[in-house]
């Protein structure tokens, strides 16, 4: 059972990841930059819950901004370039990131050990949970408590003015910049949301993994976070979810049976399902034919209660 | 400063220089891709990477000497090349860059799986070329195996440069990059020109990734990622889609490289290459040669 709890804490947080990913996407941009403001969030998170003692809500949310704030800086410079260039940047970007904390050393005596990142060595004083005695069930639950707040607002944005923006830059900058939208602006405000997603993520994942080091942040990571919503299909923002479901659930835990074949399967799935479904698996015709089908089913209903007037 | 620190200095320079070789010749092939299909091809390196456990593999069935290798490095990855094209492309909706992104990530994956499995695991030994010699200029000692490779890389950009602007093969490849609708419209075929793209860049690759193994001494699956970033990166530095400014970046971001080993040590030496590449993105967005009519 612990098993299945522990796997559906790493859905929950790399739906974060992915969802970081999305909200850039959304504006046509590719950002490989996701995996350093992932590592941005752990390592601002876990300093402060290790070295100031705070508690895990205000630690995650000033890691949130922290990565949001960073995201902003980053997005004005990067946003100047596109396409390639900015695929470029932004890898770059994150490679700085992983670099910077390979060789950021910051311990601190605490009685007897040195506590604190130790450059290649890594973070591995994470104890909040434990200390604070949370279960692994009360562990997931907090993680899904925010995937839901996350999910919720973006499904929500995705309804209101400010999605149909984010979709318009996404679909054609140079009609959307006609229309009178603010281009850069919009590019920023997607690039600072997805900051702040990825690091309230990386936060929570310093402390379900108890040891953060930077090659866990390379460019293997931030290409996961790109290829779930691609994968998911952009149309929607549960697209994501299902792609992070049928990423960690199925190639990576589901197929484990298989062995050494399984790593083998897991890059010839993917370029199985894009060549099947270039628009990512959930795309704009599923949702159409999603809406149809409730359509469809309500219609009987309609029609008796017009016959009722 | 004292006059040995100059000489160790200019030394590791001259040798990041030779080794930047490589790094130009990857470039060479994100940069040509990118012309034709204005689409990044992410299994480029791990393609190059696997073109020379190929040609390990067939040296060890086929007795021939050495220098052979990078002949048979430059034959499997035209053939790596055009399998990348067939599956990653040629049935993939031309209009979403974000599908063949990923499709190419997918065959990155799949290629380095690939390796480990046939491999179990274990870096393969690699064959050098005139490891043994060594040039004393003055004070400087330069390595016969990285020369070699250098006028081996020289030699293949000279031949591909005459490819691209002597044959018709040529001409339709940049054809085909400046006005693909004129290309077209002049009888050009061009899902067999982007085929022809993916086989020249493979074998370029190819000939990168067994001159990369003799330098190195050894291959192992790890190379491919940071290869693809440093490919990258030299593809941004030298402006996207210029041949001659990719081959300038790679020497360059050699040198760079080695320069920043020596005074800062591996650990950070990437780290001001990145800080190399924000340098250009802020104050030369377009690279060292931008082309005329610029499109990302």
């Amino acid at each position: 059972m612990d098993f299945y709890l522990g796997l559906a804490q790493i859905v929950g947080v790399h739906t974060l990841l992915g969802l970081s990913a999305y909200c850039v996407l959304l504006t046509g941009q590719v950002s490989l930059a996701q995996a350093g403001f992932f590592a941005i969030g752990a390592y601002v998170a876990a300093m402060l819950t290790v070295l100031a003692g705070w508690h895990i809500l205000p630690a995650i949310a000033a890691a949130s901004f922290v990565a949001g704030v960073v995201a902003c800086a980053v997005g004005f410079p990067a946003l100047r370039v596109k396409g390639l260039m900015l695929v470029v940047a932004t890898l770059a970007f994150g490679e700085a990131v992983r670099l910077f904390f390979f060789n950021f050393d910051y311990q601190v005596a605490r009685g007897e050990v040195k506590i604190g990142p130790a450059g290649g060595e890594g973070f591995r004083q994470i104890r909040f949970f434990p200390e604070h005695g949370w279960s692994t069930l009360d562990v997931l639950l907090f993680i899904w408590l925010f995937v839901a707040l996350v999910m919720a607002a973006l499904w929500w944005m995705d309804r209101s003015r400010a999605g149909a923006v984010l979709r318009a830059v996404g679909e054609d900058e140079v009609a959307a910049q006609s229309a009178g939208i603010n281009v850069t602006a919009v590019k920023v405000a997607a690039m600072t949301v997805g900051g702040l997603i990825a690091g309230l993520g990386g936060g929570i994942f310093a402390h379900y993994t108890a040891h953060i080091e930077h090659a866990q942040f390379g460019v293997a990571l931030a290409t996961f976070a790109i290829a779930y919503p691609i994968l998911g299909g952009l149309s929607s923002v549960f697209g994501t979810l299902i792609a992070v479901i049928f990423v960690q659930g199925f190639l990576i835990e589901g197929l484990r049976f298989l062995g050494d074949w399984r790593n083998l399967l897991f890059g010839g799935l993917i370029l199985l399902a894009m060549n099947v479904r270039p628009r990512g698996l959930i795309d704009a015709a599923t949702i159409a034919g999603i809406k149809r089908l409730r359509i469809r089913n309500r219609e009987p209903g309609n029609a008796r209660t017009q016959g009722a007037e | 400063m004292s006059h040995l620190d100059v000489i160790d200095t200019l030394q590791s320079i001259a040798d990041g220089v030779l080794f930047g070789a490589t790094y130009s010749l990857l470039g060479i092939g994100f940069t040509l891709v990118f012309g034709v299909m204005h689409k990044i091809n992410l299994s480029y390196a791990a393609a190059s990477i696997g073109a020379a456990y190929a040609s390990l593999i067939v040296l060890s069935v086929v007795k021939a000497p050495a220098i052979f290798i990078f002949l048979l490095a430059g034959l499997s990855g035209g053939i790596i090349g055009s399998v990348i094209y067939i599956v990653c492309f040629r049935f993939i909706p031309q209009a979403n860059p974000l599908a063949t992104l990923m499709s190419t990530v997918g065959a990155l994956l799949l290629i380095d799986e690939i390796i480990v499995h046939a491999t179990v695991g274990i870096p393969v030994p690699y064959p050098a070329l005139f490891s043994d010699v060594i040039v004393n200029a003055g004070p400087f000692t330069l390595r016969g195996d990285l020369m070699f490779m250098f006028a081996l890389g020289c030699l293949s950009m000279l031949l591909l440069l005459g490819l691209l602007y002597r044959t018709k093969l040529g001409i339709a490849t940049r054809a085909v990059s400046q006005q693909p609708a004129a290309a077209q419209l002049c009888g050009i075929s061009i899902p067999r020109v982007n085929g022809l793209t993916f086989v020249i860049t493979g074998v370029v690759g190819g000939i990168a990734g067994a001159m990369i193994g003799a330098a190195i001494g050894v291959l192992s699956p790890l190379l491919s990622l940071p290869l693809t970033t440093k490919g990258l990166i030299v593809t941004v530095i030298g402006g996207l889609g210029s041949i001659p400014g990719a081959i300038i970046a790679g020497l360059l971001v050699g040198g760079f490289e080695n320069l920043f080993q020596y005074f800062r040590g591996v650990t950070e030496r990437d780290l001001y290459v990145m800080l190399l590449l924000f340098a250009f993105l802020v104050f030369r967005p377009g690279g060292i040669f931008s082309p005329a009519a610029g499109r990302d």
